[in-house]
This record gives structure tokens, C-alpha cells and sequence, in this order.
């Protein structure tokens, strides 16, 4: 639903296996604590928690969390294309999908016993917090004394001098190489150990601990000392934030403090760019945005080994999401192999230097988008990746910063306004890890902005597929959702959708990353927002009458359909109805007032932009066929409940081809005539077709119509042959004897310019041929005039479940448009032979002089 | 007195009296030396222009450019944008341009002889291509054809007047012009009460005045328009009157749009009698039906259609605000009246119809499908 999505999430296609986790696993529960702990002890004693850490004194104080740790790390390897983890490298980060977190999930509890809540696995995916997590959830932590480690503090006191960083250098490199070494090991250790320790111990002495190791951020002195029941308090709520992240968020923070002071860069409009997550689905849209609108060159950080997969890897990613990719972008596109989760974004500190003094514009779009994982696992790409680009920007040549953020910055339940300058949401009352990075990254930007460095922050909302090519983001929460409201009908009650399309998403941000003036502010880019009453309306129109419910009772019907009857593409949408923290960011968005937008406005004018639009059915209309391809949608077709369908008899005769008989033979047809929603009869100008023929020439049984469709006004009337013959209605049916002998039947109307209209509307001319061969009759049927007006006028029927507003205006609708179209194609023969007397008038040739 | 002006008297046109008009000069920013133009006639003696760029070296395959009526060569030579012919160049191709006679360079548009599609498409376009023949021997040659330039060409190719071509990219229309109804109706009607006053529209208000039998047009034309440029007005908000738009607004450079004047000339009238034949009948039909001389042209192309010997790329912007969809029906009733041909469609997102090659983005979006095209048949 945010942003482009750099951390590919889910695999889709893959079913949940949710279900087994919570029935227990089944063989056997697994091992006690004590004797996994007597299995893995070995394991520990190899894998340090901390390799850079003095590991003897570790191994003897807490053998059971690492040696959990372990065990975990090694079932979590087998998931990971690196067939490996270290126990404190995120499972996430290391390449592992939301699928196969919940299938480590379950592993776990199978073979090592060891339950833990999904939401824990997403919150912190480190094997040594997961170990963390379980013991003391498991109440282990009692049973097993953890005494506060004493070499805990000695670990811990952050600057390592090896790495030649000292946190009291506030130099420019500072901030290169602290995200490695300091506030990655610091910052990610130092919480969890005193958690740990807190809890142990119940002692008091975490903060202090915490702040001996991180004299950079003074924020801690403030925090209240951290209990045991405190932290089994956020635990068991999910209303606010998790404590520990909190402390993390704050830690991130501080890390902005240690950018250098810049000086204001050039107005001038970009002429080197640097662009990352170009292969999302935002990211490459703007990467062409910026191309078409600037002279710019883009470099484009693309997490990969080299250039060649980097840039095969691009060219991928802009393919899938329906963008050119050809020697003309090559010409203006250098990719650079990297990761915005490394420091300095794993360059070459040569490159580094290059970019720092050549580049003059930063432009971030990558983020790992996830809405089941945890602040933890997602802040390496959101927020420390956010602040590597500040230090990049704030490096050599002063240059802007743009950074994609996202109206999520404001998803706390019970907001009441999204204005551009309006104050973001307390952290403190954001739940989901998504939602906390985004605003831990806009709040340590901010603190950027006091340097100097001109960051602009751009928040999309929900950013809804293309508008032409019908691009998408498959695995996006309102692609899940937009699909489900079609498939099942049904509509959760939500006060406002913040949707805009990514063309209008990605022009908007291009622009203000080319235009000098607009540097340096807040934009909301959600377009105009959506109510409940446009959706319902707008998906009317399509012919897909959608029910409302209220959103518990969605969820729990959606749910409910979807186990029924799974759709494997829509299996990322289980798990996120099912997690509870993804569930309060959906209540937060559904229950949000619209977000405001009047910088972007005033900025859209002012650049002569397209302004925002609803994003409504015409826009979707690509899009949903797009989810349809895809299998996340589903189109009406000819299976369902016809929305709308009416009779039609036909009479007349047919002759052989073969010229053996002169005399005609009767030939009768027996139709329904159906409509499986207007989309069809507007997109592809088809109805389809049941019934039977009763033609004794062909068959002395009746034949009955096996597939049957009739397009109105094919190929725009355009005649078969030079001449003035226009189609009007083209037949074509597959018929079946109870023989099984198959026929064809194919049949025309046609428009010509002459007086008998009225009879050109009801004849169809016939062709009639076995399965595979040639015509051999040939006739002409007709609709008798007395009932025509009482089969397809008076006796038009409409599902029954509509109501019968809904009726009446499917009736009209389906009327007025075909009576227009049998309008034009009745009129084109005669404006052709209007034309052609136009054409006798004399060429005048009027003495016009030259000017 | 200062209402009192001294009366406009119409300067007698001086190329009426010329046998041989001349061409304007073209605008590129390419050295002047690589640009070679070739004094070309076409076999009915109408002097058009022929134009090639030299590539520096030879042996490549060539591509002939054909523009769209009242545009010209300039159309793919923008200096200020990265155009086609910066894009053949650079993928390997030598790059020829023809100046068909309905070209903004040449005056018949204005003031010239009448003439017909029929006339282009069985003149112009087969007397070029031979000529480029001479030059280039046996290589390969392709065409890419914009608007009227690929109509006229699909007549010739349906007649078998341009045999064995490498490849044919049409851009915005080919074998079943469809205009929009209101367009449409505009076209039939409106021009044919315009025609016995007028014999062209003009597009650059600053050479008719203000006070002219055109201002009814401009005005007219500026009804809703955003854009306060009468050249701009009368072509994107109104096509010469008829009420379609040319180009996406937003797709062209400012510097592009300022020369709009240049880049498209004023639109003949007497045109439209054949131009209303083909658009009712959605297929190109031959005009002449009686003059012998044009015998070898199909009197429908759409039904010789089978005679096309080469492969055919399809290419429309998604919001063509002249031909609409055109290009999928062809492609469509082609795929269905003739699956032996090689035809496949491309349509560009978010691009109407001139702005696919006069866009400042054209180079990123739309010559990679025709660089691409020409790259598998080379």
C-alpha cells in the first residue's frame, strides 16, 4: 500500500501454513528446554552471539539463550538462499520472505518446542531475540536464574577502536562507518541485553548500563527504568509500541546528531542524481519520471554483487512493472551495485567520494515495505538506510536530500488530521514496524534539516497501479484489497482511502526533485482521497454491486472465504488479517480522516502538472485487468450469475450450398442472450450466448449451443469486403447434437444504406458447417417483428439479488448503450452515401491569396 | 492618427510563378556536412525533398523516415530534444528523410496544386524508396511512417509499389482510420461549408492577424483551452478545426512547443473530401476511380492487405486524440483477416499522437519499440 517495495516480502503462490502452527506442530511438542539446551550446547559454544565480543565470559553466564539462539539459527539457515544465519543477523534481512518465516515458525515449534507468537517472529527475527523472546514469554527465565551477565557492560561500551571509529569523533566519516560498527552493534545489543538483563535481575541497572554505552543519546535519561511487568505489559497489548523498540527508535534518532553541518546547496535543477530503489515499483516509475522531465543523469543503486546483475536486475524489475527499458534509458542510467542497509551503501570508499562531490541530488526511494515485521528487522533499510543518504547528501558537494516517506508517519488510531505540516503521530501509539520505521526515519531527517541539509519528505498513501499500463505492486495491501472487494463482493465500512496512482505519485515527486523551489518541505502525495460512498459508486458502474459491512465483520467473513476457498496469490492478505499489529495499521488507515494536500496542490499548479484525481473505476480499470491476469482479481465471465439477460427466437430458412436443393429448409433459433457484467459488453462488446438451434437440414435433433457469443458492432462495422455492407451483429456459435456431433454457426447483421431498417435490425444472415470443415447451408433467420420489442425490451431480466434501483439502472444502461450502438451502425451506410454526393459538388477553387 | 492603419495589401506570391519551389531549410543541430540533400522529383514532376544523413561509415541498414501531413523531415530532426534520428544513428542505422508533398517545407499545402493521398502513394513514397535503393544497394531498408505518412504507405504497400522492405513501423494509424465522432462529423460538415470560403487553415496566428477570415476559427479553437498559444490552441485543442488533439500537453518541451509554427503548417481543405472517404469507410480507399493512372493502386486496401510483405509494427499512444484507437483495430481485424502477417502492436502509455516523436521523453519511451523492431531484422 506504501511505497515501492525493495525487501520483496512474500512469495506468492505459497500457502500459509499458519494453521499448523497454532494446532501445535504434532509430532511429539519437541524437546524440554533442559534438554534441547543439553543438545545445542556444543552449537553454542561455537557460535558466539557477539563474534566480535570476549566471548568466554558470555558462554559461561548465558548458555541457554545462545545455545537456543544457535539451534534457531541453524533451522533458520535452511530457509535462506545463504543456507546459513548468524544468530544476531536479521532472518529477514539475510533474504527470508514472510512465507518462510511462518514455516520457521512452525519448524521451531515442532522440533525445538519452542512456541512463539508470529508477530514476535516478525517483531524481531534474530535468532538470539527470538531465543531472547521464548524464554522469557516461556517463563523460563525464572526457572533458569539468568543472572545479569557481568561481562555485559564490558561488551558493550560501544566504540570499538579497532574499526578506527570513536563515537566522540563527530567528524564527516563519523556517521560512514558508524552504522557498521557502532550504532549496528550498539544500538541492536544494547536494548536487548538490558531487557534481558532487566527481567533477570529485575534490577534497575539497564539504563545505566544504556547509558554508559550510548553517550550519544541523551534521550534514554529520560525514559522511565524498564520493569518486568512493564515489558510483559507492552507485550501482551498491542495498542503501543513495544518498549524495547521504542528505546531503538530512540537510539536511531540520535544518530542524525552526528551528521556534519552543510551549507545550502545550489538552486540549480538536478544534473546527477542519485536514485535507490529504482526496481520497486515507486522506484522505477520515478527513475523514468526523472529521466523524461530533466536532463539529469541517474545512478541507480541496485542491491546486487556486481553491475551486470545489478542492471540485469533492473531491467527486470522495470519490464515487470510495465516500463521501457532500452539502450536510450541505458545511455542515461548508470547502476551502481550496493545496499542501502550497509554503511556508506556498500561502495567502494573511492566511489563514495566520487558520488559525494559529483552528485547533486538524493533521491530515496528504497524501503523494505512489510507490514508484519518488526521495527527491528525493518530499521537497517528504513532508518539507518535513510540516514546513510542524509550523510551522503550532507558529504563534499551539499545537495539535496528527497526522501520517500509515507502518510503512514500519522497511522496512530484516532488522528485527526493528515495536514502536511500537521505533527506526526506519537510513536509512542505506533504498533506496526512499518509504521514506526517510517517515522523514525522522518523524525531523524528532521533532525537533519537542523544541520543544514535540505531534506524534502514526500508520503505517499496507498500507492494504487497505473493508470495506463496498469502496472502494480501485486504484493501491496491495497492490490490484496482492491482484489478481495471484487472477488467477494463486499466492501469494509472505512472513512477514507488515501490512494493515488504511482504515475501521479512518481510525476509529482519528480518534479519537486527537479524544481529548486520545492526543496526543502513536507508533500503529501495521496492525490484525492476516496470515501466509502466513490468505491461503492464506482464499482456499481462496473456492474460489481459490492454489500458494506463493518470492518470486524469483513475481516472475519473475508477470512472466512478465503480458507473456504484459498486463492494462493491472495495469501499474503491472510496473514495480514490475521496478525494483530498488521490489523491495528489497517484500523488506523480505515478509520483515518482524509490527508490534506495543499503544498502539493499549490506545487502541482504552480508546475502546470496534472492535477490529482480520484483515483476512481475508469483509473483502476487497467489495474484491476492487470489483478485479474495476475490472479488476485477476478473478472465477471460467463460461470457466474449473468448480471443481465434477455430472449431472442429467431425464424427462417437455410439452403444448401451445394446447390442440390433450391427450396429453402426451416431453420429456428432458440437464444438467451446474457451479460456477465457491463465491463465486458463495454471492453470487449460481447454477449454471450446460450439456447438451441432447430435446423433439420443440419441435424434432425435439435442442436444445443455449447458456446455461443455475439459482438456488436465488430471491428467497428468495418465491411468484409469494399463496398457499403457494415457489420451490426456478428454470431458465432458452437453447437452440439445429442449425438455429439458438433456444428458451427456463424451469423451477420448488416447495415446497409437502404429504407429497411427496421428488418436490417432483425436479419441475421447464416452460415452453417460441421466442426472443422466448410460451410454447407447457408440462409437467412429473422426476429419476428411482433417479438422483438416483448422478448429484448419487456423482457430484460436482471439478477435477482440486485435491488431494484440497481435493476433499473442495468436495464437502462445495457438499452442506452446498445441502442446507440445499432444508432451508429445503422448510420454509417448513410453517411457514406452522403459523402459520396457531398463529393459531386464542384471543387470550388477560391482565388485566397497567400495569406 | 493611431486608428488609422494603412490598409494590408496581399503581397502577390512570388512561388506561384516559380517552377520549382524550394524547400525550407531543415533545423538540426547535426554537423551540416553529414546532411545530404538529394534534388528529388517525383515522377509526376513535383519537386520534393530527399534527405540523407550521413553516418560516417557504410554498410549500414537504412530507415526512411516519413513524416505526417502539413509536419515535415524536421519532425524527426528536433534540435532540442534527443530525436530519431539521434537514435538511429547511434543504434547502427543510416537515417533517410522524405519530404512528401505534403510537407511543411514545401508550399503546396498553401498554395500549390491539389493533390491526393492516392498521388503520394503512388509517387512519392515508391520513387523514394527506389531512389534510396540506388544508393544503398542491397542492404536492408526499413520505413517508419507517422500518421498520413504510414496511411500512404500502407496504399503503397497493399499495392505492391514498395516490395521486399525490411520492416514497417507505422505510427498512429495504418489500414482503418478511425476518427472520433464528433471529429468526424466536424470534418464532414464543417469542412464542407469551410471549403467554398477557405482553402487552408493556418496554425500561426502571427501570419494571419488578427483580423482575418481565420479569427473565427482561432477563437473558436480556444474554447477551454489551458494553453493561451492560438498555435498551440488550434492543434492540440483543436486539430485544424476538427476538434481532436494532437498531443498530450504536458509531453512536449517548452522549446518544442514554442515552434509548434514550424513544425506543422497549415492543413488544405481540399484534402478532405478523400481523408472523409477513407474515415467513413474506417479503411484506406483509393480516390481516383476513374483515372487510369492510378489503376495500381487496390481500391481498398484493407482488402489487398494480403499483399504486404513485410513485417509490421503498430504503433499508437494510449491517448491518441486523433485516430483513438486505430491502431489496435488494425491489428485486430489483421490478426483475423490475415494471421499470415506479421503485425503486432505496441501502445505507448500516456503519449497521444505527435508528442510520440516530438515528446521530450519520445526517446526514452517510444524509440526503443521501433529500435527494438529494427534491431530483430537487421
Amino acid at each position: 500500500m506504501r511505497d515501492m517495495n525493495e525487501d520483496a516480502t512474500a512469495h506468492a503462490g505459497q500457502r500459509a501454513v499458519a494453521e499448523s502452527i497454532e494446532r501445535g506442530g504434532g509430532d511429539g511438542g519437541g524437546l524440554s528446554v533442559t534438554e534441547l539446551l543439553a543438545l545445542v550446547a556444543q552449537d553454542a559454544r561455537e557460535a558466539a552471539v557477539e563474534p566480535g565480543a570476549p566471548g568466554g565470559a558470555a558462554d559461561s553466564s548465558v548458555p541457554d539463550v545462545e545455545g537456543l539462539a544457535a539451534a534457531i539459527a541453524k533451522a533458520a539457515g535452511r530457509y535462506l538462499p545463504a543456507g546459513h544465519l548468524a544468530p544476531d543477523a536479521d532472518f529477514f534481512d539475510a533474504g527470508g520472505s514472510s512465507v518462510h518465516a511462518v514455516e520457521l515458525a512452525a519448524e521451531l515449534e515442532r522440533d525445538l518446542g519452542v512456541e512463539l507468537e508470529l508477530d514476535d517472529v516478525f517483531a524481531d527475527a534474530r535468532p538470539v531475540g527470538l531465543a531472547r523472546r521464548w524464554l522469557e514469554t516461556a517463563g523460563a527465565a525464572a526457572s533458569l536464574a539468568l543472572p545479569a551477565p557481568p561481562a555485559a557492560p564490558a561488551v558493550l561500551p560501544a566504540p570499538r577502536s579497532g574499526d578506527g571509529t570513536s563515537a566522540g569523533t563527530r567528524a564527516e566519516s563519523a556517521p560512514g562507518t558508524r552504522a557498521e560498527s557502532d550504532p549496528g552493534t550498539r544500538a541492536e545489543t544494547a536494548p536487548g541485553t538490558r531487557a534481558e538483563s532487566a527481567l533477570g535481575t529485575r534490577a534497575e541497572t539497564a539504563p545505566v548500563t544504556r547509558a554508559e554505552t550510548a553517550p550519544g543519546t541523551p534521550t534514554t535519561a529520560d525514559l522511565p527504568p524498564l520493569t518486568a511487568t512493564a515489558a510483559v505489559a507492552t507485550a501482551a497489548t498491542v495498542a503501543t509500541a513495544r518498549r524495547e523498540d521504542l528505546d531503538q527508535i530512540l537510539a536511531d534518532l540520535a544518530l542524525a546528531d552526528r551528521l556534519p553541518f552543510v551549507r545550502p546547496p545550489e538552486p540549480v535543477p538536478p544534473r546527477r542524481i542519485l536514485l535507490t530503489g529504482a526496481t520497486g515499483f515507486l522506484g522505477g516509475h520515478m527513475l523514468l519520471d526523472l529521466l523524461r522531465h530533466s536532463d539529469a543523469h541517474v545512478h541507480c543503486l541496485v542491491r546486487a554483487a556486481d553491475v551486470e546483475t545489478a542492471t540485469a536486475r533492473l531491467g527486470e524489475s522495470l519490464r515487470r512493472n510495465r516500463l521501457p527499458w532500452n539502450a536510450e534509458i541505458r545511455r542515461r542510467v548508470t547502476v551502481l551495485p550496493g545496499d542501502i542497509r550497509e554503511p556508506r551503501l556498500g561502495l567502494s570508499d573511492e566511489l563514495w567520494h566520487t558520488l559525494a562531490q559529483e552528485l547533486d541530488s538524493v533521491v530515496g526511494v528504497a524501503a523494505a515495505v512489510d507490514f508484519l515485521r518488526g521495527y527491528r528487522s525493518l530499521r537497517r533499510s528504513n532508518v539507518l538506510g535513510a540516514l546513510t543518504l542524509a550523510e551522503l547528501a550532507a558529504t563534499g558537494r551539499p545537495k539535496p536530500l528527497h526522501h520517500i516517506s509515507s502518510i503512514a508517519v500519522f497511522n496512530e488510531v484516532g488522528i485527526t488530521s493528515l495536514g502536511e505540516d500537521d505533527h506526526l503521530a506519537h510513536v509512542d501509539r505506533l504498533v506496526a514496524g512499518y509504521d514506526q520505521s517510517k517515522w523514525a526515519a522522518e523524525a531523524a531527517l528532521r533532525r537533519a534539516r537542523d544541520h543544514g541539509l535540505v531534506v524534502s519528505a514526500l508520503r505517499p498513501g496507498g500507492i494504487g497501479g497505473h493508470t495506463k499500463t496498469g502496472a502494480h505492486n501485486a504484493l501491496d495491501l491495497s492490490s490484496g484489497l482492491i482484489s478481495a472487494f471484487g472477488r467477494f463482493r463486499t466492501v469494509p465500512a472505512f472513512r477514507h482511502l488515501n490512494v493515488a496512482p504511482v504515475d501521479w505519485v512518481s510525476r509529482v515527486a519528480g518534479a519537486v526533485v527537479c524544481e529548486p523551489d520545492a526543496w526543502g518541505f513536507d508533500y503529501n502525495l495521496t492525490g484525492v482521497p476516496q470515501t466509502l460512498d466513490d468505491v461503492v459508486r464506482d464499482m456499481a458502474l462496473g456492474g460489481m454491486h459490492v454489500r458494506v459491512h463493518d470492518w470486524d465483520e469483513w475481516r472475519a467473513d473475508t477470512l472466512a472465504r478465503l480458507e473456504a476457498d484459498p486463492v494462493p496469490e491472495l495469501a499474503f492478505l491472510t496473514r495480514v488479517l490475521t496478525s494483530p499489529t498488521a490489523l491495528k495499521l489497517c484500523e488506523a488507515t480505515l478509520t483515518g480522516p482524509a490527508a490534506e494536500g495543499e503544498r502539493t496542490a499549490a506545487l502541482v499548479e504552480a508546475l502546470g502538472l496534472p492535477p490529482a484525481a480520484r483515483y476512481d473505476a475508469q483509473a483502476q480499470l487497467r489495474t484491476f485487468e492487470r489483478l485479474a491476469d495476475d490472479g488476485l482479481a477476478r473478472l465477471p465471465d460467463k460461470d457466474d450469475q449473468p448480471y443481465l439477460w434477455f430472449t431472442e427466437t429467431t425464424e427462417g430458412t437455410v439452403r444448401p450450398l451445394d446447390g442440390g436443393r433450391t427450396d429453402g429448409a426451416p431453420c429456428s433459433m432458440s437464444l438467451t442472450l446474457s451479460l456477465a457484467s457491463m465491463y465486458q459488453l463495454v471492453r470487449e462488446r460481447r454477449l454471450d450466448v446460450t439456447g438451441r438451434v432447430d435446423c433439420p437440414a443440419a441435424h434432425p435433433e435439435p442442436l444445443t449451443v455449447v458456446r455461443g457469443d455475439v459482438w456488436v458492432r465488430p471491428d467497428e462495422g468495418i465491411p468484409h469486403r469494399h463496398g457499403t455492407k457494415h457489420q451490426l451483429l456478428r454470431y458465432r456459435l458452437r453447437l452440439r447434437a445429442q449425438d455429439g456431433e458438433l456444428w458451427w454457426l456463424e451469423g451477420h447483421k448488416y447495415a446497409r444504406a437502404r429504407r429497411d431498417l427496421w428488418r436490417q435490425t432483425r436479419t441475421l444472415t447464416v452460415e452453417l458447417g460441421r466442426e472443422g470443415g466448410p460451410a454447407t447451408l447457408a440462409g437467412e433467420v429473422v426476429v419476428p417483428a411482433d417479438s422483438y420489442v416483448r422478448d429484448q425490451v419487456d423482457g430484460i431480466q436482471v439478477a435477482p439479488h440486485l435491488t431494484g434501483q440497481e435493476k433499473r439502472a442495468a436495464k437502462l444502461t445495457w438499452l442506452a448503450w446498445f441502442g446507440l450502438e445499432m444508432g451508429r451502425g445503422l448510420l454509417g451506410p448513410f453517411a457514406r452515401a452522403g459523402a459520396d454526393l457531398l463529393d459531386l459538388r464542384r471543387t470550388p477553387n477560391p482565388t485566397e491569396h497567400h495569406r | 492618427m493611431i486608428f488609422r492603419t494603412t490598409p494590408v495589401t496581399a503581397r502577390r506570391p512570388l512561388r506561384r510563378v516559380r517552377t520549382a519551389p524550394a524547400l525550407r531549410p531543415l533545423r538540426h543541430r547535426l554537423d551540416p556536412a553529414r546532411v545530404e540533400e538529394i534534388p528529388f522529383q517525383a515522377p509526376d514532376g513535383v519537386r520534393l525533398g530527399l534527405t540523407r544523413v550521413d553516418p560516417g561509415d557504410s554498410g549500414r541498414p537504412a530507415v526512411l523516415l516519413l513524416h505526417g501531413h502539413t509536419a515535415s523531415a524536421d519532425m524527426f530532426l528536433l534540435p532540442e530534444a534527443r530525436n530519431l534520428v539521434d537514435s538511429l544513428l547511434d543504434d547502427g542505422y543510416e537515417p533517410w528523410l522524405l519530404d512528401w508533398r505534403g510537407s511543411r517545407r514545401l508550399p503546396y499545402n498553401e498554395t500549390g496544386q491539389r493533390y491526393t493521398y492516392d498521388d503520394v502513394a503512388l509517387y512519392d513514397i515508391p520513387a523514394a524508396v527506389s531512389r534510396i535503393r540506388e544508393r544503398i544497394g542491397d542492404r536492408p531498408l526499413s520505413v517508419v511512417a507517422h500518421c498520413v505518412g504510414a496511411l500512404a504507405l500502407s496504399l503503397s504497400l497493399t499495392a505492391g509499389l514498395v516490395p521486399g522492405l525490411a520492416g514497417v513501423v507505422s505510427q498512429g494509424v495504418f489500414l482503418t482510420p478511425k476518427l472520433a465522432g464528433r471529429t468526424s462529423l466536424r470534418m464532414s460538415l464543417a469542412g464542407e461549408l469551410l471549403r467554398s470560403r477557405v482553402d487552408h487553415i493556418p496554425v500561426d496566428f502571427r501570419k494571419v492577424g488578427l483580423r482575418s477570415r481565420y479569427t473565427a476559427l482561432f477563437a473558436l479553437a480556444s474554447r477551454n483551452a489551458s494553453c493561451p498559444d492560438p498555435t498551440c490552441q488550434i492543434l492540440h485543442n483543436s486539430a485544424w478545426g476538427t476538434g481532436a488533439s494532437l498531443f498530450v500537453h504536458e509531453n512536449l518541451a517548452e522549446a518544442t512547443h514554442d515552434r509548434l509554427a514550424e513544425l506543422l503548417g497549415p492543413a488544405p481543405l481540399w484534402i478532405l473530401p478523400h481523408l472523409r472517404r477513407i474515415e467513413l469507410a474506417r479503411t484506406v480507399v483509393r480516390w481516383h476511380d476513374t483515372d487510369q493512372r492510378y489503376r495500381a493502386l487496390p481500391p481498398n486496401a484493407l482488402d489487398a492487405a494480403g499483399r504486404i510483405d513485410t513485417p509490421v509494427l503498430l504503433l499508437s499512444g494510449s491517448e491518441n486524440g486523433l485516430w483513438g484507437d486505430s491502431q489496435r483495430l488494425c491489428h485486430d481485424i489483421l490478426a483475423h483477416r490475415q494471421p499470415q502477417l506479421d503485425v503486432r502492436y505496441t501502445e505507448i502509455p500516456g503519449y497521444g499522437h505527435l508528442d510520440t516523436f516530438l515528446g521530450r521523453g519520445a526517446a526514452l519511451d517510444v524509440f526503443g519499440h521501433i529500435l527494438e523492431f529494427l534491431g530483430e531484422r537487421r
